[in-house]
């Protein structure tokens, strides 16, 4: 059962809504992109469906919700600490089938990972009510299909722009209240069948030619080429590292607060430890660690996907113009090269 | 050959003695240096028509035609009037007469500009659009005015060797909450402007705000967002700088934060400042030398006469320029050789 949410006579159901939810989606930022008379898209509180963006993809990803480039997380008085406290409230959050493919790479990690669920990312998650927001073609960047996370079956509620205003379909049966009365139509959403570009993920059969991959030339063209910015996996929709941090309240070094700032291999000193070691000490050490991780180890370890939902925003981001779909094309010549060598 | 030409005229017309007797170079105006490039079909018929066939871009970026005979000046003004119409009346909006005598005079010069955020990663503005807002407050005037304008404080333009140099600039706003300490601006500031960003013991990012260029290399160095351009551009004016035979020199910072309503109240307070100091008699004469013969305290004082300035706005009290001399004590001289500014009394 689908319903129209006409334009121009929505403010009464937005105000409904509002009053029970927080409403997450994607926002437009004005002359707020990296270069000057450029927006931005990214995740932000909107108050009706008019501040959304449904016609662009959104430079950062919904993880941004759940898990805020910067929380904090404690605060703590000399032996004393608590954890922060977050709001109860339940959250719409406007996502495409990428994000929600992403959301659940999220849970693994924060929620299974370790045998201890995530106390920060679980008491975020249980708040979220996914929205589906259709994608009909999709952009230029985007292989969902190909990394299987084009469909979503599970929603609360799905959306579609149209002309009239926004067309909902309703599955949660808590939601169905708040579009009564309000004109019924035939909606299911449609999910991209075909990117304009699509990858196979090589397999890696054996250690051997993992070890060999992880020496093979390719790499190399990464020096000089990536800045190691972080901005591709700032922006990746499955990227969970992250660093704790530690901010002391004026002079008093026993009261203070601890704070959870998203973090990035691709960035130099991400791997510093203790003694002056550090693994990665190169650009395309730094690329070949990202790329495993995504396109195999991920995989390796957690089963059943890899770590990529092929939204395509680290290359949207790039700004080298690093394409993620181009060198993972390079990764499968690179393994084709190798067991065809060792046959 | 004979010939008996009024060569003062002409170059108020735009057309400018060759040291070929007889032949001149015609410089039409090209405001912020772009146009379509549907107009380069009558760069080529003037060239090939009139001139030698070749075609210089002027360093002021004018579209400059030489050999045209003395002869055809005539019938090549007949033919530019459209293009003069078109640039100057259709894009920069200055509503004059135009007839089929060509330009009705040189005075301000043809207004200069990098390509800016036009395409340009590092431009803060939109310089042409700026260019042709400014045209019509400076053109057609008698009176000369040098203005070039440079999308960022990179200057690719030169702002800082002309009477007026318009760069633009950005505020920045730091958003810490999307912050993640990476230093990369603080980096980039150190490496590409002025080094003022510093990363604190809380991983959070510092500024010293006082010599902040507004360059903007810190916004695109962050790969999270965490540095914004205010939506408004701003500007900074370089005042004075110049070229020449007698004391080139490089600007200094008269504006700082300018909106863009402060500088075309600003500009368009050249014409009465340039009137009053020559007396109301405009003679071939730069600006520089106007603003040196009023003094700069005489000059802000009527430049910026009935001008709202925005908040953020700074003025240089005093500016200090460095000159080369090309001779010593240029300036001390007899009496009677001092230049006189403003109306002379009766
Ligand atoms: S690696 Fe790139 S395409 Fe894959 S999920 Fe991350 S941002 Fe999206
Ligand atoms: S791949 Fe691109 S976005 Fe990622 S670290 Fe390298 S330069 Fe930055
Ligand atoms: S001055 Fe700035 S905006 Fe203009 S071309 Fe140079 S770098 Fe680009
Ligand atoms: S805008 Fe200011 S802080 Fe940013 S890089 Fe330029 S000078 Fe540094
Ligand atoms: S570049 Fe951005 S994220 Fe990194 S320290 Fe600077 S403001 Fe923070």
């Amino acid at each position: 059962m689908g319903y129209l949410i006409g334009k121009g006579e929505d403010a009464a159901f937005w105000a409904k809504l509002r009053q029970d939810y927080d409403i997450y989606a994607p926002k437009r930022f004005p002359k707020q992109g990296r270069f000057s008379d450029t927006d931005i898209i990214r995740y932000d509180r909107v108050e009706s469906g008019a501040e959304i963006v449904f016609d662009e993809k959104s430079d950062y990803p919904a993880k941004e919700v759940l898990t805020p480039i910067c929380q904090a997380i404690l605060y703590f008085t000399e032996d004393e600490y608590r954890a922060s406290k977050a709001s109860q409230r339940p959250i719409l959050l406007f996502m495409r089938p990428c994000d929600i493919h992403a959301m659940q790479h999220q849970e693994k990690i924060y929620l299974e990972n370790g045998g201890v669920a995530d106390l920060y990312y679980r008491r975020m998650r249980e708040r979220v009510h996914i929205v589906l927001m259709e994608c009909s073609e999709g952009w230029d960047t985007c292989f969902c299909v190909s990394m299987g996370t084009n469909r979503v079956e599970d929603y609360a509620l799905a959306v579609r722009q149209t002309e009239q205003g926004l067309l909902f379909d309703v599955r949660e049966d808590a939601l169905k209240t708040y579009f009564a009365g309000q004109p019924a139509a035939d909606f299911q959403p449609v999910f991209v069948e075909k990117n304009s570009v699509s990858v196979t993920v090589p397999e890696i059969a054996d250690k051997e030619l993992l070890l060999k991959l992880k020496e093979h030339p390719f790499w190399q063209q990464f020096n000089g080429r990536c800045e190691s910015c972080g901005a591709c996996t700032i922006a990746c929709s499955t990227c969970t590292c992250f660093t704790t941090r530690d901010v002391i309240y004026g002079d008093n070094p026993a009261v203070g607060e601890r704070r959870r700032v998203t973090s990035s291999c691709q960035v130099s000193g991400f791997d510093d430890m203790a003694g002056g070691i550090s693994f990665r000490k190169d650009a395309a050490s730094r690329m070949r660690y990202k790329m495993l991780h995504k396109f195999r180890d991920y995989k390796a370890r957690f089963g059943d996907h890899h770590m990529c939902v092929g939204c395509g925003r680290c290359t949207d981001r790039c700004p080298q113009f690093i394409s993620v779909t181009a060198t993972l094309e390079k990764m499968a010549a690179a393994v084709a090269e190798l067991s065809s060598a060792s046959k | 050959m004979n010939h008996d030409i009024n060569i003062k005229k002409l170059r108020i017309n735009c057309f400018r003695q060759s040291k070929v007797p007889g032949e001149f170079m015609l410089q039409m105006r090209c405001p912020g240096g772009m146009i379509d490039a549907k107009y380069l079909s009558f760069v080529q018929h003037i060239a090939e028509t009139w001139g030698d066939g070749s075609f210089h871009i002027g360093t002021r970026q004018s579209l400059d035609f030489c050999g045209i005979k003395y002869e055809d000046i005539p019938a090549v003004n007949a033919y530019i009037r459209t293009y003069i119409d078109e640039i100057e009346n259709g894009v920069c909006q200055v509503g004059m007469e135009v007839d089929e005598h060509g330009y009705p005079t040189i005075g301000a010069r043809n207004i200069t500009a990098c390509i800016g955020n036009h395409h340009c990663i590092c431009g803060n503005i939109n310089t042409f659009e700026l260019a042709r807002k400014i045209e019509p407050l400076i053109f057609p005037s008698h009176y000369h005015i040098k203005i070039n304008i440079a999308g960022c404080p990179n200057d690719c333009n030169k702002a800082h060797l002309c009477d007026f140099g318009i760069i633009g600039t950005a505020k920045i706003d730091y958003h810490p909450e999307r912050c993640i300490g990476c230093g990369a601006c603080v980096r980039a500031c150190e490496h590409g402007a002025t080094r003022v960003l510093e990363l604190n013991a809380d991983g959070r990012v510092e500024k010293d705000p006082c010599c902040c260029v507004g360059c903007a290399e810190c916004v695109k160095a962050c790969p999270a967002g965490a540095w914004t351009r205010r939506p408004e551009p701003f500007y900074r004016v370089i005042l004075g700088g110049r070229t020449g035979r007698q004391t080139p020199r490089t600007g200094k910072v008269f504006l700082n934060w300018a909106s863009e309503e402060v500088v075309l109240a600003v500009i368009g307070n050249w014409h009465k400042f340039s009137a009053w100091v020559m007396d109301y008699k405009p003679e071939y004469l730069h600006g520089g030398h106007l603003i040196d013969r009023a003094g700069y305290k005489k000059f802000k004082e009527l430049i910026l006469d009935g001008v709202e300035l925005n908040p953020e706005c700074l003025v240089a009290e005093d500016i200090y320029w460095h000159e080369t001399e090309y001779r010593s004590n240029f300036n001390v001289k007899p009496m009677r050789m001092h230049h006189h500014a403003g109306p002379s009394n009766g």
